[in-house]
């Protein structure tokens, strides 16, 4: 089971250049729906990179699905020659995104974010629009159900906004 | 904190319009908007914390179903 809160810490105290996406976000919008996984999309700079492998690395990163005993080493040449990763580590499933279907890199979400204080750290957050068109693009069937939700949540939150002064 | 949380909800929108689509609308009329209500009435990391508590209960389900015949 992925410990959400533990894991957006560790990115957070290693000061990680990231943005929250997928369920995790929805949560975060105030969706009620589950997820497995936490989806981050991560600048890809070079210091960047090093921050979040030197964050990570103490939490055994490794290829989810993978057969055990690959020779795989999560390090700043691995990441810097890939772009998206689906992880499992010590706290939980992690996706690192270098772009998104429907969204880009973290350079063209960036304007499309929110920043919302969580654990004492301010974190970016995709803006809920944005989510649910990267949802949208994606054009999965299994994503129906999330995005209708995602799109109520969007009408609640205009009527809230409406309706306070 | 709230006002940050309060400048974050204000610019949730901005100005993006979203097209309805057909299908997304048939599917919205099943959303349960009454947990929707009720999490917009808690601060971001209020509804990080009741996703992961919701993910714990359901790995404790999925545990003790385990058990069963």
């Amino acid at each position: 089971m992925t410990k959400f809160p533990e894991l957006i810490r560790a990115l957070l105290s290693g000061g990680v250049e990231f943005i929250l996406v997928g369920g995790v976000a929805g949560a975060a919008h105030g969706a009620a729906r589950a997820t497995y996984d936490l989806d981050v999309v991560y600048r890809r700079t070079r210091e960047n990179i090093q921050r979040l492998v030197a964050c990570l690395a103490p939490l055994s990163p490794y290829l989810r699905g993978a057969p055990p005993g690959l020779p795989f080493r999560f390090d700043l040449e691995t990441v810097h020659r890939g772009l998206n990763f689906t992880l499992t580590t010590s706290l939980g499933d992690l996706d690192l995104l270098g772009e998104i279907a429907g969204g880009g890199r973290f350079e063209e979400l960036e304007q499309r974010t929110v920043v919302a204080d969580i654990f004492g750290s301010k974190c970016l957050c995709l803006g809920l629009p944005a989510l649910i068109m990267t949802k949208r693009a994606a054009g999965r069937v299994k994503d129906l159900d999330a995005i209708a939700e995602l799109e109520a949540l969007l009408e609640e939150k205009r009527k809230r906004n409406k309706q306070q002064p | 904190m709230e006002a940050l949380r309060k400048s974050a909800e204000a610019d949730f929108d901005k100005g993006v319009s979203l097209e309805p689509d057909p299908v997304i609308e048939v599917y919205k009329k099943d959303v349960d908007r009454t947990l929707l209500r009720e999490n917009l009435k808690l601060t971001v990391e209020q509804r990080i914390e009741k996703l992961a508590s919701f993910m714990q209960f359901l790995e404790g389900i999925r545990g003790s179903a385990q058990g069963l015949p």
